[in-house]
């Protein structure tokens, strides 16, 4: 952005010169009217979110579609935070208590969030990665009849594909082993073994020690919701728009596999039941929460709904494949549910190929929004600290 | 040559290539498993792959004669699926002796021959280093409160101007016999349909090589969190790493795998080699970014300003190599990212000058400096505007607006006020340096009134304002841009706190030696009163005495300025003390003590002015008129 809009656009609206103190009184009432605004438009998009049709399972819930859904709640919740907070009457307000504090949290949190962003970014390549493989699976079985060598070629997908995912989950949290062993004949790598990282899907580009889990605990720390007075100013937007940047990510991170969850669904979120959108975001954070803690037990990769699908359907196709190896030619009704469900995982690639890309869009507008926002207010803490130490 | 209508005629050689094929499967030997084909023999691999092609014929021949055939015939489907399966075998191994030569040949990038310190950069600013700020004496502690200055040296080594033109060099990663094999294998994968596994073992091959060429080349991890949290100094560190790791990695190493990918897929078509490289590098060359998305998002401050500055240098120079190497659809994310830190970067920039100008103007500290020397915001700022004016040729082109300034008649007292229409025609980089320079002195100015002593308030101004115009004199892209002008309303502002200071000591000690009142009318024989000129000569003694006690401790560091002013205050004193010595003389001496009064002689003024300003405490006495 030029320097001339930036200055005209934003330090236009804050006074340097102490002097000058926009008049407040008229303003009050409208202030409380967008705060009261603001909370509802929170839960009528929240109510929306979880609003599907009832004969979709759960399951579907983390889809990429609904995926792609969130970050727009995200990113116009946000859009409107950002209105009460920097247009607000008083510029000098974010200086004072309880934002004093306040602020500087919601500083904090946005670069962790931008972390959660990136780390996210990075799990997506994985799922494609693992789209790429199903693709391959997908273009074995569609010759028909299935043959022995499309069978072995997609078995051999199919290993990799299901390796792929427990590896990168194993990476991902410090779950137990799985029994599962690795059912590929020992090919392509050599006795003298050159590549350890041969089944790694993707380069991990995250740092070594980073860990998800832990990033978004760190974030609901100190996440407490206002109390009394502090309630009917700015604080409680600022309260609101912290839990549902540490929902959006935490549900990503649910989601996609990301650098050690252990423990995500341990992450508790305070919502009083007075906020009017509490029982949703709890609503939503138990079942996630309850669907992670079933996915740990069984060790499978994270909750987006596709990556489900394509582990179930694996399975099943992985079955098949055995079957066809160990008892040679398969027809009939057999080899038309292979069908059927190769049919599933094609439409399953399909829509991750759809979908990625324009998610990973939508992850780095959300990043860059939350970089935006960052910026400003960080230069408004500047402006109005005048009386603090400059940073000479 | 006849497509034979089945595959009887051509079965011997179709039975021998199966045979070869059987042989190599890994599945079924262990034999197959121990040895690489193509680590074997040369003959051996041409065998494979001609055995390879022979199937493959018999595939395209089974699916015309099947086709061909009016009913499904089973035998056809048979061995249709027989030859399948022979393929997939032959697939399978391909993909293995794939993998197998490009592990052989993957390892990290030999970086050393590759840090060419003459290569870097044609042009090299002339950095001065910056002054280590040594005039706080660390004994007084009056000090403490006053802002820490601790500017970093600019290290020459690493110019800052990146202007060198692009040089992309790709290097050959593989030797030309491995190419030829891994061409010939791809070739044949991809035509029996199997280009995404081709696709899969490239890419997380070379993907790992590249990651280790990154550790050597130094690039880390960090996340944005990390790097927030660091002491700017060792980013700075980190930063001049990963400029030139950059470099390397844009220029060399992705531009070398391109053309890998290239020349492996060179025989069958664009968008596959695109889908190879892109595979291989778009994940390490977002890691390579995303440190410098660190760097452009991190909080402002001024000390950030040139390393920032450098990193949008090197940016900005590589931008064109980013757009060669990455050219593809599928690579604009890349691209993109780039552009958009190379923006974030110049807002920072521009960002950081406008705080340091708020800072400047904000600086709090009210302790005066002993001795009305130089302060260390004025050596902080001149030392910030110099370095400044040597990135000029980057700044110029990021500052595009005028500063923001007060406006004359606001009746703010908080803020300076700058007039632009005398300063037409000049950069909005050259307006910030000079508003910069209005706003230390207005700081100056409000931090002279701390002095409880007029006379050393206006020292203080002279050597601040003075300390400015040196500095201005001394570099030449700052005297440019700052201009004649303004540097002579400066010139005259020292010069008039000079002549403020004289007036302030100066007049009432020469006062002691006027004429008037000491002249009696009436008696004709002696017109003077001498207990009116006795008081003269003890006040007069008293003030210079007090006036060189204070002022010896007072301190004018430069050189030529001190001694200009203690000329000027020597031709104004000493002529009046020896007129009035001259004409009063005889009266003291003809009196009793005459030594109480005249105490000094016109040689003893003369050396005690050579104390004044030189920053250290004189004995108390002065040496006594010899006689």
């Amino acid at each position: 952005m030029p320097a001339t809009d930036y200055q005209a656009s934003f330090l236009g609206r804050i006074s340097i010169r102490r002097n000058q103190v926009i008049a407040m009184d008229g303003n009050h009432e409208q202030e409380l009217q967008d705060l009261e605004l603001f909370s509802k438009h929170v839960s009528e998009r929240f109510a929306e979110l979880l609003s599907s049709p009832d004969d979709v399972p759960f399951d579907a819930l983390l889809s990429i579609s609904w995926l792609r859904k969130l970050l727009d709640f995200f990113l116009c919740c946000e859009a409107e935070f950002k209105g009460i907070l920097m247009m607000g009457n008083d510029p000098s307000q974010i200086s004072k208590p309880p934002l004093d504090r306040l602020i500087p949290e919601f500083l904090d949190r946005s670069v962790k969030a931008l972390d959660v962003c990136n780390a996210v970014t990075n799990g997506l390549e994985s799922v494609r990665h693992y789209q790429k493989l199903a693709e391959i699976v997908v273009s074995a079985l569609e010759q028909k009849p299935i043959g022995d060598g499309q069978s072995r070629r997609a078995k051999k997908a199919l290993t990799s594909l299901m390796s792929a995912m427990n590896v990168d989950d194993k990476e991902c949290s410090a779950a137990k082993a799985t029994e599962r062993s690795w059912s590929f004949s020992r090919r392509g790598v050599s006795s003298k073994d050159r590549v350890p990282e041969h089944f790694r899907s993707v380069s991990n580009q995250v740092a070594k020690n980073w860990s998800a889990a832990k990033q978004i605990q760190a974030m609901t720390n100190n996440l407490v919701p206002p109390r009394g007075a502090e309630g009917s100013g700015l604080a409680s937007p600022v309260y609101t728009m912290n839990v549902i940047m540490v929902f959006v990510m935490w549900a990503l991170v649910a989601a996609i596999p990301c650098q050690e969850r252990n423990g995500l669904s341990a992450i508790h979120f305070p919502a009083p039941k007075q906020l009017n959108w509490a029982q949703s975001i709890i609503g939503l954070h138990e079942k996630i929460g309850e669907e992670w803690k079933k996915k740990e037990k069984k060790g499978t990769a994270g909750l987006l709904d596709e990556m489900q699908k394509m582990e179930k359907l694996g399975n099943i196709l992985m079955d098949f494949t055995d079957s066809f190896q160990f008892h040679g030619d398969i027809t009939g009704q057999k080899a038309e549910e292979a069908a059927a469900h190769a049919a599933e995982l094609a439409e399953t690639c399909r829509r991750m190929e759809e979908g990625l890309l324009p998610l990973q869009m939508q992850i780095r507008e959300v990043f860059h929004r939350i970089v935006k926002t960052r910026t400003e207010l960080l230069n408004a803490l500047d402006q109005v600290g005048k009386s603090s130490p400059p940073l000479l | 040559m006849e497509l034979p209508e089945n595959l009887n005629k051509d079965s011997n050689g179709y039975e021998s290539a199966e045979k070869i094929i059987l042989r190599w499967d890994s599945t079924a030997s262990e034999d197959a498993r121990e040895r690489m084909i193509f680590e074997t023999d040369r003959q051996e691999a041409d065998l494979y792959l001609q055995a390879v092609d022979e199937i493959q014929r018999s595939l395209s021949n089974v699916s015309i004669s099947t086709s061909s055939n009016a009913g499904k015939n089973a035998n056809a489907v048979d061995d249709q699926s027989k030859v399948n399966t022979t393929i997939q075998i032959a697939m399978a191994r391909l993909e293995d002796e794939f993998r197998n030569i490009l592990i052989t040949h993957s390892s990290a990038l030999e970086t050393d021959s590759l840090f060419d310190p003459s290569s870097s950069s044609i042009s090299t600013p002339s950095h001065h280093e910056l002054e280590e700020d040594d005039t706080l004496s660390n004994d007084d502690s009056s000090h403490h409160d006053l802002l820490q200055l601790q500017l970093q040296h600019c290290e020459s080594s690493d110019s800052s101007t990146y202007r060198s033109t692009s040089s992309i060099r790709e290097v050959d990663l593989m030797p030309s016999e491995a190419i030829c094999d891994l061409q010939a294998i791809a070739m044949r994968m991809i035509s029996s349909g199997y280009l995404r596994e081709c696709i899969q073992v490239y890419g997380s091959v070379r993907k790992s090589a590249i990651d280790s060429s990154f550790r050597k080349l130094g690039i880390e991890k960090l996340s944005i969190g990390d790097v927030q949290r660091l002491e700017w100094e060792a980013l700075e560190s980190k930063i001049r790493r990963w400029i030139r790791a950059a470099k390397v990695c844009v220029r060399i190493l992705f531009a070398s795998e391109k053309k890998l990918c290239e020349q492996i897929f060179e025989c069958v078509g664009t968008d596959i080699d695109d889908a190879c490289f892109m595979e291989t590098v778009k994940g390490p060359a977002i890691q390579l970014f995303n440190f410098a998305e660190a760097i452009s998002i991190s909080r402002r401050s001024p000390e950030k300003l040139f390393k920032i500055l450098d990193l949008h240098d090197a940016l900005m120079d590589l931008l064109p190599d980013i757009e060669a190497v990455f050219d593809s659809k599928s690579s604009d994310s890349i691209r993109v990212q780039a552009a958009e830190i190379l923006s974030r970067l110049a807002e920072a920039a521009r960002g950081i000058l406008s705080e340091f100008e708020s800072a400047v103007l904000r600086e709090p500290s009210r302790v005066p400096v002993p001795g009305g020397t130089i302060h260390p915001l004025t050596r902080y700022v001149m030392n910030y505007i110099s370095l400044i004016s040597d990135y000029k040729q980057t700044l110029i082109e990021l500052v595009i607006s005028k500063p923001s300034t007060g406006s004359r008649y606001s009746g703010d007292q908080t803020t300076p006020d700058m007039e632009f229409a005398e300063l037409e025609g000049k950069t909005p980089l050259a307006l910030h340096l000079i508003w910069i320079i209005v706003v230390l002195q207005f700081n100056l100015d409000g931090k002279s009134k701390h002095y409880r002593d007029a006379s050393l308030a206006h020292l203080f101004i002279m050597n601040n304002v003075h300390y400015i115009v040196q500095k201005v004199k001394g570099s030449p892209e700052l005297r440019e841009m700052i201009g004649d002008d303004y540097l002579r309303k400066l010139t005259g502002k020292f010069r008039q706190a000079a002549t403020s200071y004289q007036r302030a000591t100066w007049v009432s000690v020469l006062y002691c030696l006027r004429d008037e009142g000491l002249h009696v009318s009436g008696s004709f024989s002696s017109g003077v009163s001498k207990s009116a000129l006795r008081e003269r000569f003890k006040t007069f003694n008293a003030m210079f005495e007090e006036v060189h006690r204070t002022q010896a401790t007072w301190l004018i560091p430069d050189t030529q300025l001190r001694e200009e002013l203690r000329i000027s205050i020597s031709e104004k004193l000493i002529p009046a003390y020896r007129s009035f010595l001259g004409r009063f003389r005889s009266h003291i001496e003809s009196g009793r003590h005459p030594e109480n009064y005249i105490k000094y002689s016109v040689e003893d003024l003369e050396m005690a002015v050579l104390d004044f300003f030189e920053g250290y405490p004189v004995s108390q006495h002065l040496r006594r008129r010899s006689q």
